[in-house]
């Protein structure tokens, strides 16, 4: 198993540096580069040709394309990410402040919505071809069919804005200091974003228990005459859960990227609203730490997964 | 290829005795092969396009219709050609210049907020009603250059910009900036021309107003006629207060800069714990922005720096901030400046003339300075050398204890406004900053200033802390603490929090926010005249 | 059976087949299946309904969606205008019918176009096998590897926005999903004894791929056109609603919606966003519709 891990690890590597030449590569065939992004366009028209130049030898953009890459990649290799170049933070630090709200979100909307989903797709399973299962496939549809900003702009107006019940938006205000300060803000976004999540939840586990319960060891219990709640809990549960954990596998790059939208209809100032500023800005070396970052984490959930899947089912093996 | 030329010039020359007869100054700039440089073909937009219709609807009447660069005001003559709606004229006008119908015109923008995009559709509308074909874009990517690429010949062209029309604004501190970029080899999208420049430079040539009048007179006719930019409307700023506040008598102006808005008089209602905490949006996302490009826009640039003087709400100065007294020469060519007493920054240490030396002099190294400032700090003696690196200091400016002495080499009118304006810096903290890195140095992660608010705790992207400065020396200021949002003007986020009462105080430019704004019943929202245009550009350079 | 006998018989098999005769009929039990299913049939009925309304526009408003009026902006609906008018006088009914034009082109358009690449690269490099299809495979873990929307929105920033340029990110974010099916699906399939003995009769490569693994493999196939285009759906509107999306002087239903962020719009104005943001969510749950019916209706481990 350990040796497994190792050699996965060993695999990502390669990938990361492949995608981030790619990712350095686009991003210089871009129009433009900081230091126009830096300057709001009614100053630009003011400042001298060899006043521009300066400013990009200072940032050291007159190098070759391949020179600032291998600079580049051989600063993060040791730990040293880069600064953004709008404001010269370094990296780490934007990382540092902002990787927990996004996380704190989405683990929140994860959680909730991996529990609600659960429950919601046995009971449809159970109850396959009831109105109560037809309710929630539609239900369920509906919560991936409507436009996530939207959902979100309507909630917000309703409890925040009309009834006045939770804060619009926003994370932190002075003087918070315990984390019941700070829980009303949560409420809103989580909400919406376990909203839309619950769905492809609900629908993985409704499916995975269907096909757990035609299993032959459920029917053999059935035979035995064990009572059909044991039999559904007990058995059918347990080997529903192997896709479930699979589903949150493929669901925790959603941990960085699920949020984006989200973030930025109720200002939650984690990594998504950072990217989306940083996309607009062409500030591109944050642009670049945090897609290497997501597929970083892609990659990671993935290996979990894998070794999660194998303790859970006996009958996948690795090699 | 020629007759084609003569016949518009043949055109020009009537166009001229046909409508703008009446005016004592005639004149045509050159016309080239491309068809924006006939200013019947840019006469024609003016006409074509609904002015009234779109400030009385769209913007809700929250706007001023333009009939020049410069703002309303005693520097502007009369019967200049508002260019009402006029379609037919704009088809008459069309049809003599020979408008190539099938023609489409790229119009690009840069303002991302669906007011633009909603008066674009508008433009389009009236200009296809007219037979111009237009197109539009939010430019994307490398927006400064693709706006301001300047031609290899000033003159002749051809342009190094790809669209056709582009709309945009000018935000002016002094009415020279209107004008001035117009100067030959100045911008990217009209040509160089002699007569443009000889009235440019009458307006530049004395700080006494009579003389500054006359040059405004002769090149807003020589405008109006040529239309190098069409003027579209005056934008207003619109400061709301949400009933809780009490200005106390301070005063209300332009807050896009500095003005003796009184803000350490300031009162806010308490709140239930007893504490006067204000709430005002503009707080940073990831850095505070250096003072000197955006000279007033941050809560920060206003209260945690101090400035040399103090200005009225219309920036006119009216006595010393910082300085005890201040004395210009009749001449304009020298002028000195003494601090008060006992003047320190936020951290204690002492506020010296060495310090506003150094700020001098550090922002004629930074290339993102307010053009205005800059234009000030150019024209000292020695500046030159200094800023290609041939001394040390520069000559123009000499210490002599509380005293700050400036010598110049040309006159600039607006030396006083630039020090009503121009936050100073403290010298002990910045001294190693990277001029050409000056915003990314760590100093702009919580800097410390002189002004009237210190700031006491910033979460980025969250919210900043102001409490009152106990040494300011204009008196320790009534409001507790003030707390800045990040949110800015036309953004969601404004309404949003102002519809929470966690708002009391701000200004918008973006007429939308101020209905929104108006509805809320503990809000109230002061509309002030700002010079600020809002204009279309005319790529009038043959194209590649 | 004489050899001779043997090779008549398979030559007639063989050219049964080449004349398609012997093509499945399972299809039309699937079809039969998918039409059984309720919300399938609503799905089909609903999709249809939109689709055609938009396609036929023309027929069904005679007002032009870029027409402004400035004096008779923001007004609620009427006889005259079903949806009222937006802030410029646009009639919004116009603008929502043409605007699904444009939306249902990039969403469906960018759906079976990233099916169709899919498809060909992973049943070619699937059948094919050796370098290329570990290259292709290589490429398509590069693309899965992040998450979709940082994807779209890191293409959108290197390539800018525009109409085709969206087409072109949803394709290259999209292909992925539907090759690694094809290949999957050409991996098993070619092991299969009747595909071998096609083979060796001496059939190309490409007519086995076309005339008998396809078949085969068209119910997920369009399942998975079903997702995708749902998906692009919505990643028009959420990109039109983060400003980079189409460009604003293309009505789409993402840019119709998009004035909703105006909190008084959202408020006051519900005609301007409240129908274009049902006509969204109904054609994607109509989509979504057909493709659980179609899922149902093929998967084989579902029957009965």
């Amino acid at each position: 198993m350990l040796v497994y891990v190792i050699r996965r690890i060993f695999v990502l590597i390669p990938m990361l540096v492949v995608i981030s030449f790619l990712v350095y590569l686009g991003l210089e065939l871009t129009p433009g580069d900081a230091v126009s992004s830096l300057i709001n366009p009614e100053v630009a028209s003011r400042i001298t040709p060899e006043q521009l130049q300066a400013l990009r030898e200072s940032y050291g953009l007159n190098d070759p394309f391949l020179v600032r890459y291998v600079i580049w990649l051989g600063n993060i290799f040791q730990g040293n990410f880069g600064h953004s170049l709008a404001g010269g933070v370094p990296i780490a630090t934007i990382f540092l402040d902002r990787l927990p709200a996004t996380l704190e979100l989405s683990f929140v909307a994860l959680l909730f919505s991996t529990i609600i989903g659960c429950i919601l797709g046995t009971i449809s399973a159970l109850r396959r071809g009831s109105p109560t299962d037809n309710f929630l496939t539609v239900f369920g549809m509906l919560g991936v069919s409507v436009p996530e900003f939207l959902f979100g702009l309507s909630v917000m107006l309703i409890f925040a804005l009309n009834l006045g019940w939770l804060p619009a938006g926003g994370r932190l205000m002075p003087g918070y200091e315990t984390i019941w300060d700070r829980a009303p803000h949560i409420v809103l976004p989580a909400m919406v974003l376990s909203l839309m999540m619950t769905a492809g939840v609900m629908r993985y586990s409704r499916s995975s228990m269907l096909d757990a319960l035609t299993r032959d060891f459920i029917i053999t219990a059935r035979s035995k005459g064990l009572p059909e709640w044991r039999i559904n809990l007990l058995h059918g549960f347990r080997v529903a859960l192997t896709p479930v954990v699979v589903l949150i596998g493929f669901r925790l790059p959603l941990l960085i990227g699920g949020s984006v939208i989200i973030e930025q209809v109720f200002q939650w100032p984690g990594i998504g609203n950072e990217f989306i500023t940083a996309v607009r800005g062409s500030d591109y070396p944050l642009v670049m730490m945090i897609a290497l970052f997501s597929v970083f984490a892609v990659l990671m959930a993935s290996l979990i997964i894998d070794v999660l899947t194998a303790l859970i089912d006996p009958r996948v093996r690795l090699n | 290829m020629g007759e084609v030329m003569l016949k518009k010039l043949a055109g020009v020359a009537l166009a001229t005795a046909m409508f703008m007869s009446g005016t004592s100054l005639v004149s045509a700039e050159t016309i080239n092969s491309e068809a924006l440089s006939d200013p019947r073909v840019r006469q024609a937009i003016a006409y074509a396009i609904d002015m009234d219709t779109i400030v009385e609807t769209l913007l809700e009447g929250r706007a001023l219709v333009a009939d020049s660069m410069l703002p309303n005001g005693p520097n502007k003559p009369d019967g200049l050609n508002p260019y009402s709606y006029d379609p037919e004229k704009a088809r008459e006008l069309l049809a003599a210049a020979d408008w190539d119908t099938s023609r489409e015109l790229d119009l690009v923008y840069y303002y991302g907020d669906q007011l633009t995009a909603d008066l674009m559709a508008a433009v389009q509308a009236y200009l296809a009603d007219v037979g111009i074909k237009i197109t539009y874009r939010q430019l994307q990517g490398d927006v400064g250059a693709q706006l301001t690429a300047k031609p290899d010949d000033a003159v002749n062209g051809p342009a190094n910009i790809t669209w056709d029309l582009g709309y945009g604004a000018a935000a002016a501190l002094v009415g020279q900036e209107y004008f001035n970029p117009y100067k030959t080899g100045g911008v990217s999208h009209t040509p160089g021309n002699a007569e443009r420049d000889a009235l440019i430079a009458k307006i530049n040539s004395s700080s006494d107003p009579e003389v500054q009048k006359e040059g405004y007179f002769a090149i807003q006719k020589y405008w109006s006629e040529n239309l190098n930019s069409i003027p579209l409307y005056y934008q207003q700023l619109f400061v709301f207060e949400s009933d809780r506040v009490n200005r106390n008598g301070g005063a209300y102006g332009n807050d896009q800069y500095n003005y003796n808005w009184g803000i350490e008089n300031w009162t806010v209602t308490p709140d239930e714990n007893g504490k006067k905490v204000m709430y005002t949006n503009t707080a940073p996302a990831q850095f505070f922005e250096a003072p000197w490009l955006n000279l007033g826009i941050w809560m920060t640039t206003k209260i945690v720096f101090d400035r040399l003087l103090e200005v009225d709400g219309a920036l006119n100065p009216i006595g010393g901030s910082m300085a005890e007294s201040y004395e210009v020469s009749a001449d304009g060519l020298t002028a000195s400046f003494t601090l008060k007493d006992g003047l320190t920054w936020h951290d204690g240490e002492a506020l010296t003339a060495d310090d506003v030396k150094f700020s001098i002099e550090t922002a004629l190294r930074i290339p993102t300075i307010h053009a205005v400032v800059r234009n000030t700090f150019t024209s000292l003696t020695g500046s030159e050398a200094y800023e290609s690196g041939a001394a040390d200091s520069v000559s123009g400016i000499s210490v002599d204890g509380n005293t700050i002495n400036l010598s110049f080499d040309t006159l600039d009118p607006n030396l006083l406004i630039t020090f009503g304006q121009f936050a100073i810096l403290p010298e002990h903290l910045l001294k190693n900053a990277d001029p050409l890195q000056f915003q990314q140095d760590p100093f702009w992660q919580n800097p410390i200033g002189s002004g009237v608010y210190k700031i006491e705790e910033v979460q980025m992207n969250d919210f900043t802390r102001y409490v009152p400065f106990e040494n300011y020396h204009g008196g320790v200021a009534k409001i507790d603490e003030i707390v800045a949002f990040p949110s800015y003007d036309g953004d969601a986020n404004l309404i949003k929090n102002a519809t929470a009462g966690r708002m009391d105080y701000g200004f918008t430019k973006n007429t939308g926010d101020v209905a929104s704004l108006e509805a809320l019943d503990f809000m109230r929202v002061i509309p002030v005249d700002i010079p600020y245009t809002r204009m279309i550009w005319i790529n009038q350079f043959s194209r590649k | 059976m004489s050899r001779r006998s043997l090779d008549r018989k398979f030559d007639r098999i063989l050219e049964l087949e080449e004349a398609q005769k012997l093509s499945p009929s399972r299809r039309n039990r699937a079809l039969a299946k998918l039409l059984n299913n309720r919300l399938a049939v609503l799905g089909i009925i609903l999709f249809s309904i939109i689709l055609f309304s938009a396609i036929f526009a023309p027929l069904l408003t005679d007002a032009n969606p870029l027409k402004i009026d400035l004096r008779n902006a923001s007004k609620a609906p009427s006889a005259e205008h079903w949806f009222g008018t937006d802030k410029t006088g646009r009639d919004v009914f116009a603008r929502v019918l043409y605007g699904g034009r444009v939306s249902i082109l990039v969403g469906l358009g960018s759906g079976l176009i990233s099916a169709v690449i899919g498809i060909i690269i992973g049943a070619y490099t699937g059948f094919k096998g050796g370098w290329i299809d570990v290259l292709a495979l290589r490429v398509s873990e590069l693309f899965m590897s992040f998450p979709q929307i940082i994807l779209v929105l890191l293409l959108v920033s290197i390539i800018g926005q525009s109409l085709l340029n969206l087409m072109i990110i949803f394709i290259l974010t999209g292909w992925g999903g539907m090759y690694r099916m094809a290949r999957a699906q050409m991996l098993s399939l070619r092991e299969e004894e009747y595909v071998q003995a096609l083979q060796s009769f001496g059939l190309s490569t490409a007519s086995i791929c076309y005339k008998h693994i396809l078949p085969n493999a068209l119910g997920p196939v369009m399942v998975n056109i079903t997702l995708s285009t749902a998906a692009f759906i919505l990643a028009e509107a959420g990109l039109s609603y983060l400003g980079l999306g189409v460009p604003l002087n293309i009505p789409t239903w993402g840019n119709i919606l998009n004035t909703a962020q105006d909190l008084r719009v959202l408020q006051n104005y519900w005609w301007m966003w409240l129908p274009v943001g049902t006509v969204i969510s109904v054609f994607v749950l109509s989509v979504n519709f057909i493709g659980d019916g179609l899922r149902d209706a093929t998967d084989p481990s579902q029957q009965g």
